[in-house]
């Protein structure tokens, strides 16, 4: 592994609006190497990769190119260097053959004719150098989302691309396509292609890779050699020592003596995203579900809410069983924050006293045939007065509002109602610290009231601080319950990442 | 492929079975001349086609290709009114008129991003009001002008009936399949169709291909009101007056997805020639014309309907066959 360096980053400054992102980062990758780059979210991984594609500028630092400084500033740059980016949301076009998708927009020609034999043939040869389970004429709509990948790999080294850049590969992917991705990586090593591998999950990292890069808030934390990474050294590096309760990295769990609310008893979909999972709540509880992207947590709860089906299993709200779709859940008392705030939270174009009134008008009087327009006002002022909704203007379109706030119109519509259970689903994602506190007190005022609080998190200080008790769920079971004594960051990450005593 | 090929069939099983249920009902229907009357009819139809099924697979629209040949046609009106300019220069000019109209429905839909069917919306309005500010008036009234010359009529004639037009529908099929299949412009319009930010990454000039789609339209549309305007040896200002919805009809029918990606210049082929054969059928049925378009446009409505069930059916197909043998 005495290979010479390939790319480095160094120095690497970046802020954006003030905020320092990237402080000082140095990254090397050398040849034929696979490098992994690890940090909880936030640390400054996607903002680093951003930088050496081109995508960002950088603020201070240099980027240098088998021996040589570069100046990125497009893609298309990065591309002519060598270095090739397989994007999570794949940029393969399904209508074409794999051949087409691989020379797209560089086809051999011939008399300004596509010169389809050469370009199926060249394709061939290169599935055939690499072992791919593919064919050059394979229409890429009739294959998977593994196989999809491939093709973007293979577009990638077509260009004799000598790194590769995979951002979380295997998000995505079922057991065994991730089984034949490592597989393909470990041949592309011995090509001397030299790969940047970003991971949430370390037993992959830990398999595939032959160094460590971790980020923490911004900053080199350590660079691992593979005989260096240790899963449980690894979860220590990302989350950094200082254990200090008011920050969320440990606090104590309690099961709270209140009766059962919901009731939740081998619920599984028929893909296997979530298998057999059963957990009770109790009145006036936070229950947290931590676990890593792509466990299956926010498709348990959609299924639970009654947006996506089941499969098999039962959830009942005290003794009665729900009907499974979203109405008749909203009327049991359920109240659901999506995810994706901006595209499913709240309409952008809408006022707060609308977007509060939305899932409302079963309660807003009526005036006549059409609803009181009164009523309807009073219930959004009420929202805006209760959780602070800044600005209070009751006719500000909610689109214009900062996200903290955002938020508070989504959670405003909800808590007007007589609500038994909210679920939350990465409720301070892209919110400011100081919102997100009135983000947190709103919960556990809920709580307080005897509102069953489901919150899904990947922000570990989040889960820590505001759960009363934690379930971490790994490939669609839950694998842990956190239910008493001192709990830790670094315990909630080994479990999600299967380490389990 | 296999999913292109069961569409294809699906298509061709339709027009035979319109032709059959025709042949059976009329027995004017199913003789030789007929169906040659019924190809020439598909082929105006037809030849904008393939530029709107360009314009479909880049997942676009273009309502304006009726107002487009309105607009042509009366130029070249006015020409052979007006002036001693010679036929072909004329037909050249329409041609030119055409580009025009599809160049300026390029750029306000891929350069100032309105939406396609705004956007075409719009100028359908916009072409068809300059026609009537340039049509040719009698003490103050619109009036249609005929267009008489030998040499421009002829076009609107053929060998027999196998008429010029029927050749230009085929030729230009033909062109318009190679190109769609065999160039790279051809396999940009798909990957800007199906994936735009993949295309831009592959460097594909998005905006441009997007022009030049529009531009073949108003090619396509200018060789159309031509051919209309020499078989009528005349044009009005309410030439190709809700024209616009045989194109896009013929290529839904022969398969090509309003969502863009899908589909082809054969498929539209076939498509067109469907369409003809349900207005000529309806025709020598005897019924009221009005019939055709209630019949047109439940088929339509059936076939949108049909290809999106396809197409998630095929779609489903396609990722169990991918996940076959995953355990778990």
């Amino acid at each position: 592994m005495a290979n010479e360096i390939i790319l480095e980053a160094k120095n690497i400054y970046k802020s954006f609006s003030g905020v320092p992102v990237l402080q000082d980062v140095h990254f090397e990758v050398r040849k034929g190497e696979v490098h992994a780059l690890m940090g909880e979210n936030g640390a400054g991984k996607s903002t680093l990769i951003k930088i050496i594609t081109g995508v960002y500028s950088k603020d201070a630092g240099s980027i240098w190119w088998e021996g040589k400084e570069v100046q990125v500033s497009s893609y298309a740059d990065v591309q002519k260097l060598g270095i090739a980016c397989i994007y999570q949301e794949l940029s393969v076009e399904p209508p074409l053959t794999v051949a087409q998708n691989v020379f797209l927009g560089r086809e051999p020609r011939k008399f300004g004719l596509i010169d389809h034999k050469k370009m199926i043939k060249d394709t061939e040869a290169l599935i055939k150098q690499y072992g791919f389970p593919l064919k050059a004429t394979d229409l890429v709509s009739n294959l998977g989302i593994g196989l999809r990948q491939l093709v973007e790999i293979l577009k990638g080294l077509s260009c004799d691309s000598k790194l590769l850049i995979m951002d979380e590969p295997t998000a995505s992917l079922s057991g065994k396509e991730a089984e034949s991705l490592f597989g393909i990586i470990e041949k592309l090593r011995e090509k001397e292609v030299s790969i940047i591998y970003i991971s949430h999950r370390l037993e992959e990292v830990y398999r595939l890779s032959d160094r460590l890069t971790v980020l923490r808030n911004g900053k080199n934390a350590a660079v691992l050699n593979h005989d260096e990474i240790e899963p449980r050294k690894v979860i220590k590096t990302m989350i950094g020592k200082e254990v200090d309760e008011s920050a969320g990295s440990a606090k104590e769990m309690r099961t709270n003596p209140n009766e059962v609310v919901l009731d939740v008893k081998d619920f599984s979909d028929d893909i296997g995203r979530f298998k057999n999972v059963s957990f009770q709540a109790h009145k006036g509880e936070i229950l947290g579900f931590g676990g890593l992207i792509g466990a299956g947590r926010t498709e348990l709860m959609r299924a639970i809410y009654g947006i996506d089906k089941h499969k098999s299993g039962t959830a009942t709200l005290n003794g009665v069983e729900l009907k499974y779709t979203a109405k008749s859940s909203i009327q049991a008392g359920f109240g659901f924050v999506p995810e994706d705030r901006r595209n499913q939270g709240f309409i952008p174009l809408l006022s707060t006293v609308k977007n509060v009134a939305l899932t409302n008008y079963d309660i807003i009087k009526a005036s006549g045939p059409s609803i009181s327009d009164k009523d309807e006002r009073d219930m959004g002022i009420r929202a805006i007065k209760q959780i602070d909704i800044r600005p209070d203007n009751p006719d500000k379109e909610v689109g214009l509002m900062s996200g903290g706030n955002q938020q508070k119109v989504v959670l405003g519509k909800w808590i007007m109602r007589d609500l038994k259970v909210l679920i939350v689903d990465e409720p301070t994602a892209g919110i400011d610290v100081g919102a997100k506190d009135q983000i947190y007190a709103i919960l556990e005022d809920l709580a307080k009231q005897g509102v069953v609080v489901i919150l899904v998190t990947s922000d570990l200080q989040e889960l820590i601080r505001v759960s009363h008790r934690i379930l971490v769920m790994r490939k669609g079971s839950i694998i842990k319950e956190f239910n008493s004594g001192v709990v830790t960051q670094s315990m909630v990450l080994e479990a999600g990442s299967g380490i389990v005593d | 492929m296999k999913q292109q090929n069961l569409r294809r069939i699906i298509s061709l099983g339709m027009l035979l079975v319109l032709v059959a249920l025709f042949s059976a009902l009329s027995k004017y229907f199913l003789n030789p001349n007929n169906l040659l009357e019924i190809i020439r009819d598909a082929a105006v139809p037809g030849i904008i086609g393939v530029g709107v099924t360009y314009v479909i697979i880049t997942a676009g629209i273009d309502l304006s290709t009726g107002a487009e040949m309105a607009l042509v046609a009366m130029v070249m009106a006015n020409i052979y009114r007006y002036t001693l300019i010679p036929i072909p220069i004329m037909i050249l000019v329409g041609i030119l008129v055409g580009l025009l109209c599809g160049l300026f429905n390029g750029i306000i839909v891929a350069k100032l991003h309105l939406p396609e069917f705004i956007g075409t919306l719009a100028t359908m309005g916009i072409f068809r009001a300059i026609t009537y500010i340039i049509a040719i008036k009698e003490n103050g009234t619109i009036t249609s002008q005929p267009m008489k010359a030998y040499s421009y009529a002829i076009l609107g004639k053929g060998f027999g009936r196998i008429y010029f037009v029927t050749i230009a529908f085929i030729v230009i099929s033909v062109i318009g399949q190679i190109v769609l299949k065999n160039t790279r412009f051809g396999t940009n319009l798909y990957s800007v169709g199906a994936n735009p930010k993949a295309a831009e990454l592959s460097g594909i000039n998005i905006a441009r291909t997007r022009i030049i789609a529009y531009v073949i339209v108003g090619f396509c549309a200018a060789l159309g009101a031509i051919f209309t305007t020499a078989r009528l040896q005349s044009t009005t200002a309410l030439l190709g007056d809700g024209f616009e919805f045989n194109p896009i009809a013929a290529s839904v029918i022969g398969g090509v997805s309003l969502a863009g990606g899908y589909g082809d210049i054969l498929g539209t082929f076939i498509g067109a020639i469907f369409m003809a054969a349900l207005e000529n059928g309806v025709l020598k049925l005897q019924m009221n014309t009005a019939y055709q378009y209630v019949i047109k446009g439940c088929i339509i409505i059936a076939v949108v309907i049909f290809d999106a069930w396809f197409n998630s059916v095929m779609e489903k197909r396609a990722q169990e066959a991918a996940a076959g043998g995953k355990e778990e």
